[in-house]
């Protein structure tokens, strides 16, 4: 299997020297590979939102490395950044963050114009993706005329649209009702095993995370354990979690 | 504890702050600068040459038209006011501060930036005033002496003007804050954005926008006795066409242009396109209100200038340009100054009774005269030029008296004889001369030979009774009347043109916060931040253009009212254009820069 990140001994100290500092990430390292689903579970100010944003290349580190396809972003300038985050990553956030005043196929092009594909190919590939994701029927309308649900799917297809090397994913059952939440789920789920599309999801929520092959919880800005499903089912995999939840706290 | 909390609130956002400080202190500053001279009677009535109850209407309008754009303008500051200040306060009675105390805090707030504004505003009024007095009369050679910088009618009035705003505007924004749901007041920028789907109705509406400028457009071509009928028409059909335009055509053609994936597959350009069409929808009356106030501020330089115009009206009934009786040195000199293409000299000697001219240099080079005939149906004068019959000269005879009377100071009663040169030298008395100068550009000469008469009449006083009969004597009245237009002109002119630019930008501005979101979504998906810069002046640029465009448009059309008041009235039109666009491009570029601050975060 070939790897697709590698964080290195990566550390985020916030405060000037000299003044009162926080480390918020202490040294965390781990790799993801191609195919894999993986969790980031942690509580309210473990770091899960300072890792995120540095593994997205919003951020930078304190010190380390974070090499996505082998390439190490922090060599890189803003502008190269911003063309490594249209090439390699595709997001999806809690609130959806569709711009209200575009439909959704034009929101889900934006992804592809950027990048400056043909306009010839974009329709296509936008299609494609719809269809995957079962929102052909509402590519016309706006975004606030669909649900949450269909919202979030309509992000799903344009983070993954311009077929990134990674999908990072930020709560993204945060703001859906359990059915919408559910559905969502088993669609990435879905992806990550038919379409071979490498996930990593962020979330505090257990059910949400048991979804992914691989957890791992980050506390006090150290990554602790991993939790690997192997041959469990969801279910089962599951109440261990549950169970380990339970007797860490 | 509560004031403190406000205070720190105002510090973190020390800069939106200043913008809209300095919004206020120019609305301020503009409205006592047009006082000024509205409510300076020694102005008006000594420096500005026209029938008094006929200015007061035209100060009337000014004064309305003021008010109206500054209530107008007030409104959108405010607006942008609330947008810094709602989270703030919303979280202040989250936390369990009474809505009264909230209350008083946004009256006072609001009370305490209109009036430290309305004083910084009256302290650069007066400053702008004398700077702008200086160049008036320095650059233009206007005529103001009684115009004063300093006038407390005028202080008066403008802080009771803006103390009363801000009171009714405090009240309401301590009304609207108090009324509105925390929750409101917390999330309002989320709140999702509702459009409108109907496009036949928009078809209709395009349609009608178009046919009703048409019709307001053609009105101001029909002959000025409609006139009663011609602007409140034009005005109705302008205002709702204009609307129309705005509501309509603009939209739908950022729609089409968004529909045409050739196009708008491209970059960012979607995002703008969306952004575009969005606002051009929640815009449609402040881009129309725009579009009307570009047109007048645009009309009323062009038309001040343009009463420059009538200078040269003013000179047409005159045949020669100068007068010359004295063949002192000092005349001499100034003479010699002038660019003179003709010049005609005639000797003459006079009794109680009689004035004996030399025939032949009269019959050699005969005087000459402006007809003028009035009698046009469409009120244009004609202007033809003719010389004296030097053999049907009659003392019956209006005109020939009239040609006389120019030559010889005093001249009335006396009968004119033509003699030859012998029998004017042999004849007893003094013999006099009158030179007669035609020069090549009588503005360009108008200084030395305004000096020159007065020259002459140190000399000579008798003289002094050619001087109301010269051209440079109507010359320099009509100066005396039209710069006090054109003062007039360009100080409205400006006035409105900053006033829009502001409002026009504190509506973008009041927009950024909701906008942040969706610019950090861009950064985050990788979009490099000169695409986003490029998308924010492409999309800033079009809300600009648009309304001026249709506010050119607007005077192009609407200069044919003045087509029979002026000679040429798209003369020197370029002027006021390029002022204009400097000025514009100005608060342009500073809503660019202000708007990237607010919505670019910094990495």
């Amino acid at each position: 299997m070939t790897e697709i990140l590698r964080v290195e001994q990566v550390t985020k100290t916030y405060g000037k020297r000299g003044e009162k500092q926080y480390q918020a990430l202490k040294g965390i390292n781990f790799t993801v590979n191609s195919g894999e689903y993986v969790a980031i579970m942690g509580a309210s100010g473990s770091g899960k939102t300072t890792l995120l944003n540095i593994l997205s290349t919003l951020d930078k580190p304190t010190s380390g490395h974070v090499f996505i396809n082998h390439e190490d972003n922090s060599t890189l300038n803003a502008n190269q950044l911003a063309d490594f985050r249209s090439k390699q990553i595709g997001f999806i956030f809690q609130d959806f963050n569709l711009l209200e005043n575009l439909t959704n196929r034009e929101n889900i092009a934006l992804p592809l114009s950027l990048r400056g594909i043909s306009t010839k190919r974009i329709d296509p590939l936008i299609d494609r993706i719809a269809g995957r994701l079962g929102i052909e029927q509402i590519l016309a309308k706006y975004p606030a005329e669909v649900s949450g649900g269909q919202k979030q799917r309509v992000a799903a297809a344009r983070a993954l649209v311009h077929e990134p090397a990674i999908l990072l994913a930020d709560e993204p059952t945060g703001a859906l009702d359990s059915k919408s939440a559910r559905e969502l789920l088993d669609t990435m789920e879905d992806l990550n095993q038919n379409d071979g599309i490498t996930t990593l999801m962020v979330t505090h929520d257990p059910f949400a995370a048991s979804f992914a092959s691989r957890i791992l919880f980050i506390k006090d800005g150290k990554i602790g354990k991993q939790m690997l499903k192997n041959e469990l089912s969801r279910q089962e995999f599951y109440h261990l979690l549950i169970d380990h939840l339970d007797t860490d706290e | 504890m509560i004031w403190k909390l406000s205070l720190t609130g105002i510090k973190s956002r020390l800069k939106d702050y200043l913008v809209l400080f300095s919004g206020l202190t120019v609305a301020s500053m503009v409205f006592y600068m047009f006082l000024a001279i509205a409510v300076n009677p020694a102005f008006i009535k000594n420096d500005i040459h026209v029938r008094t109850d006929y200015l007061k209407y035209i100060f009337i309008f000014g004064i309305v038209l003021l008010v109206i754009i500054t209530l107008v303008y007030l409104l959108y500051a405010d607006t942008f006011l609330l947008s810094m200040r709602k989270h703030d306060y919303g979280m202040y009675m989250m936390l369990g501060a009474k809505s009264t105390r909230i209350g008083r805090l946004i009256f006072g707030e609001t009370l305490i930036t209109g009036l430290l504004a309305t004083f910084l505003g009256l302290i650069l009024g007066f400053g702008l005033t004398w700077i702008s007095l200086k160049i008036l009369i320095s650059k233009l050679g206007l005529e103001i002496p009684h115009f004063q910088a300093i006038l407390p009618n005028a202080i008066i009035i403008t802080i009771a003007f803006f103390l009363v705003i801000f009171l009714v505007v405090a009240l309401a924004n301590v009304y609207k804050l108090t009324h509105t749901p925390v929750i409101t007041l917390l999330h309002e920028d989320q709140a999702p954005v509702k459009f409108r789907y109907r496009p036949f109705l928009r078809v209709i509406e395009a349609a009608g926008g178009v046919f009703l400028l048409a019709i307001g457009y053609y009105v101001m071509t029909l002959p000025k006795e409609q006139v009663f009928k011609i602007i409140p028409t034009a005005l109705v059909t302008i205002v709702i066409g204009s609307y129309l335009i705005f509501a309509a055509v603009f939209s739908s053609l950022v729609g089409l242009l968004l529909k045409r994936k050739s196009f708008s597959y491209h970059g960012i350009r979607m995002f703008t396109l969306g952004q575009l069409k969005f606002r051009l929808q929640s815009y449609t009356r402040v881009l129309t209100m725009i579009s009307l106030l570009f047109a007048l501020a645009l009309g009323a330089i062009t038309v001040g200038l343009n009463f420059d115009s009538l200078n040269d009206l003013a000179t047409q009934s005159v045949y020669y340009d100068a007068t010359i009786v004295s063949n002192s040195s000092a005349v001499k000199k100034a003479e010699s100054k002038l660019d003179v293409i003709s010049k005609q000299t005639y000797h003459y000697k006079e009794t109680k009774k009689v004035l004996y001219f030399d025939q032949a240099e009269l019959s050699k080079q005969p005087a000459k005269y402006v007809s003028v005939n009035y009698s046009n149906n469409r009120g244009v004068t004609q202007y033809t030029v003719k010389a004296l019959q030097v053999n049907k000269i009659s003392d019956s005879n209006a005109i020939d008296n009239t040609i006389f009377m120019r030559m010889v100071p005093n001249h009335g009663q006396q009968k004119v004889k033509l003699v030859s040169s012998k029998e004017l030298s042999k004849l007893s008395g003094q013999k006099n001369f009158v030179s007669l100068l035609r020069v090549k550009d009588f503005r360009q000469a108008y200084p030395i030979i305004a000096k020159m008469e007065s020259q002459q009449v140190k000399e000579k006083p008798a003289f002094s009774a050619l001087v109301p009969q010269s051209k440079a004597a109507f010359y320099g009245n009509s100066l005396a009347y039209s710069s006090s237009f054109e003062f007039m002109g360009f100080f409205l002119g400006f006035a409105f043109l900053t006033m829009l630019a502001s409002t026009l930008m504190f509506k973008v501005l009041s927009g950024a916060a909701g906008d942040k979101a969706k610019y950090r979504m861009l950064y985050q998906m990788g979009t490099r931040k000169q695409l986003l810069r490029r998308s924010i002046k492409a999309e800033i640029g079009v809300l600009f253009l648009l309304p001026a465009l249709l506010g050119v448009i607007d005077v192009l059309f609407g200069l044919q009212l003045f087509k029979d008041l002026l000679e040429n009235p798209y003369r020197s039109i370029w002027i006021p254009f390029v002022i204009f666009i400097i000025l514009y491009s100005f608060y342009y570029l500073l809503t660019v820069k202000l708007y990237e601050k607010l919505v670019l975060t910094k990495e």
